[in-house]
Order: structure tokens, then C-alpha cells, then sequence
């Protein structure tokens, strides 16, 4: 084991290959050859089920405690999704709802 | 039949993370400058991992007097999620894709881009995903500096307003997915949302793992409700 009094470069590229291990794994090893069927079916899923984990809790922890702003912003980008409106515009509607809230709250 | 993915796609679907990144970095440039990390090394970390979570991780142990070894455990369970995110792009890629390429690719899969770059109904080809990644890559690097740099003159609350961007973009990715699948993907999406809340606030799982545990919970339990569809 090291102590951390290493050159801060050392400490970089081990923080980038800690990063880049996983990462690269998938698209060089023959791991998705190797797994069922069953599971390759579960890999379409995984994406649906990240967004939920990637938007909550934080969205709400980051704006405590105004977190009616953050949620606020989420529903309004979820609606505007749904109603199949470009991207852009349901992030910079949910960015101006937000800011407004933070403001008036 | 869809149409071919474009460089000018890439380029709009990475604008909004962009500006997510952006105002993420802001934060992890301000962070390291607090803790005395020199600019340089400050924008090496964003040039050669391009994590966030593992980014902040890494600050955090950093300034706690952590041991390398703990250090490198700690950041690589904290990304063991990209083998799974990994898994699922890599099938989507088509067979033109070649060795420098792929090592690009690899290199930038972040939770945003692989949420984005696998949404999409076409196949993924190397010019959508390089301008995808690059804009998103440049935010990130960008708003180090600029956070490093500027950071605390920004007003707070226009700071704050601009942390919704990644939020808001998964939001909407989530309800262009329920208007193409159906009711049932918003249940999917909460269960990884409320499994994730319960891990992280209630039993003070480390980030890293909740959000592991989150995401093959939900997708496990949504592979029943969804059985037999397909998606």
C-alpha cells in the first residue's frame, strides 16, 4: 500500500484507470457472449430503470430546501417529454421554472 | 426504416448535457481549488477520467488522507455500473465501428451519454456518438476550468437552476420512453427512484453502490411486468 504524499500524478492516472477498468471492459472482453439470453433482454431494460435512480433522490437533495424547485423542473421536463417536445426546449422550459421558483420562493 | 444518425444530432443531443456538465464541473473545479489542487492537475482529473460521481469521490478521499489503494477500490466500485451501461451500448454499435473507435467510445461512456446514445431507436454510429461525446467531454473540461477559475462569482441561484439541466434531461427521456412504451415505464423508473432514496437517505448507502443496487432492482422487476413486450 502507498501513502497518499505520492506525486499528485500518480494519484490522477489511478483515479482515470479506476475510471477506464469498467469501462472498458464490456467492449473488449466477450462478456456479453457469455450471458444467457434472459440477461441480454434485462440489458434493454437497464436504461429505463437508470433514469429513475439518476434523477431521485438528488434532485430534491440538491435544492433542499426549496426541493419543490427541483421537482418542479423535473415534472415539467417528464410533461414536456411525454408531449414529445424537443429536448432542448423541455430542459430550458424546466431551467426557467426552476429558477423562477429558487427566486420567488 | 429510421434515418441515419448525423453529426449534427450528436452535436444537439449533447447540448443539453453540456450545459449539465458544465455547471457540474463548475462545482468540482471550485471544489479542488478549496482543497489546493493546482489548475493543472485539477484539469487533468476532468481530461483523463470524465466521471463525475468518481471525480468527487476521488476529491473527497483525497482531502480525508486516504491510501491509494482505498482510493482506486473506492472509484472502481463507484463505475462498476459501466460495465453494465457498456454491455448494452456495445450491442447497439454496428460492425463498421473500428479499434480507435471503439477505444473513444469506451472511454466516454458517462450515465448521460449512455442514457441518451441508447434511447435512441436507430443504430449508434461512430459520427453521432463522437459529436454526443465530444460536446458533452468539452462541457466537462470546460466548466473545471472555468469553475477553477470563476467559479464563485456566479449568482447562487442561477448556479443552482442550471443543476436541474441533467435532471430535466432525464425527465424527459423518461417521458418520451412512457409515450413510446406505455404506463408501465413510469413504474419502472420509480422503482429504481425509490429504491435508490431508500439506500441513499434511509440506510446511508455509499452512492456508488445504491445506484448499482437501484438500477438492477428495477430492472429485474421490469423484466416481469414488461414480460413477454417487447422494448
Amino acid at each position: 500500500m502507498f501513502n497518499i504524499n505520492l506525486p499528485m500524478i500518480i494519484i490522477v492516472l489511478a483515479g482515470s484507470i479506476a475510471t477506464m477498468i469498467p469501462r472498458f471492459i464490456p467492449y473488449f472482453t466477450p462478456i456479453i457472449d457469455k450471458v444467457p439470453k434472459k440477461i441480454k433482454e434485462m440489458l434493454k431494460i437497464l436504461p429505463i430503470a437508470a433514469l429513475g435512480a439518476l434523477i431521485f433522490p438528488f434532485s430534491i437533495i440538491d435544492f433542499n430546501p426549496l426541493w419543490i424547485a427541483g421537482l418542479s423542473g423535473v415534472i415539467i421536463a417528464f410533461i414536456l417529454g411525454y408531449l414529445r417536445l424537443n429536448m432542448i426546449i423541455s430542459i430550458l422550459s424546466s431551467v426557467i421554472i426552476t429558477y423562477i421558483l429558487l427566486n420567488i420562493l | 426504416m429510421d434515418k441515419l444518425l448525423t453529426k449534427k444530432e450528436g452535436i444537439l443531443d449533447g447540448f443539453p448535457i453540456f450545459l449539465g456538465y458544465f455547471s457540474t464541473a463548475i462545482a468540482f473545479g471550485l471544489i479542488c481549488r478549496n482543497i489546493n489542487i493546482s489548475l493543472f492537475n485539477t484539469t487533468l482529473i476532468s481530461l483523463t477520467s470524465f466521471a463525475g460521481s468518481g471525480q468527487f469521490l476521488m476529491i473527497n478521499l483525497l482531502s480525508n488522507g486516504a491510501l491509494l489503494f482505498e482510493l482506486f477500490i473506492s472509484i472502481l466500485l463507484i463505475n462498476l455500473r459501466y460495465v453494465f451501461m457498456g454491455a448494452s451500448l456495445n450491442q447497439r454499435l454496428g460492425n463498421d465501428i473500428t479499434l480507435p473507435q471503439k477505444i473513444f467510445i469506451a472511454f466516454s461512456t458517462t450515465d448521460e451519454i449512455f442514457s441518451v446514445a441508447i434511447l435512441k431507436p436507430q443504430q449508434l454510429n461512430f459520427k453521432y456518438l463522437f459529436a454526443l461525446e465530444l460536446t458533452s467531454y468539452s462541457g466537462w473540461v470546460l466548466g473545471t476550468v472555468v469553475g477553477y477559475i470563476i467559479g464563485l462569482a456566479l449568482p447562487h441561484n442561477l448556479q443552482l437552476a442550471m443543476a436541474i439541466t441533467l435532471y430535466a434531461m432525464f425527465a424527459s427521456l423518461w417521458g418520451a420512453e412512457t409515450r413510446k412504451h406505455g404506463y408501465k415505464i413510469i413504474f419502472i423508473g420509480m422503482i429504481s427512484a425509490l429504491v435508490n432514496s431508500i439506500l441513499i437517505l434511509g440506510l446511508n448507502v455509499a452512492i456508488g453502490w445504491s445506484f448499482v443496487i437501484a438500477m438492477i432492482s428495477a430492472t429485474i422487476i421490469g423484466s416481469f411486468i414488461l414480460r413477454g413486450e417487447h422494448v
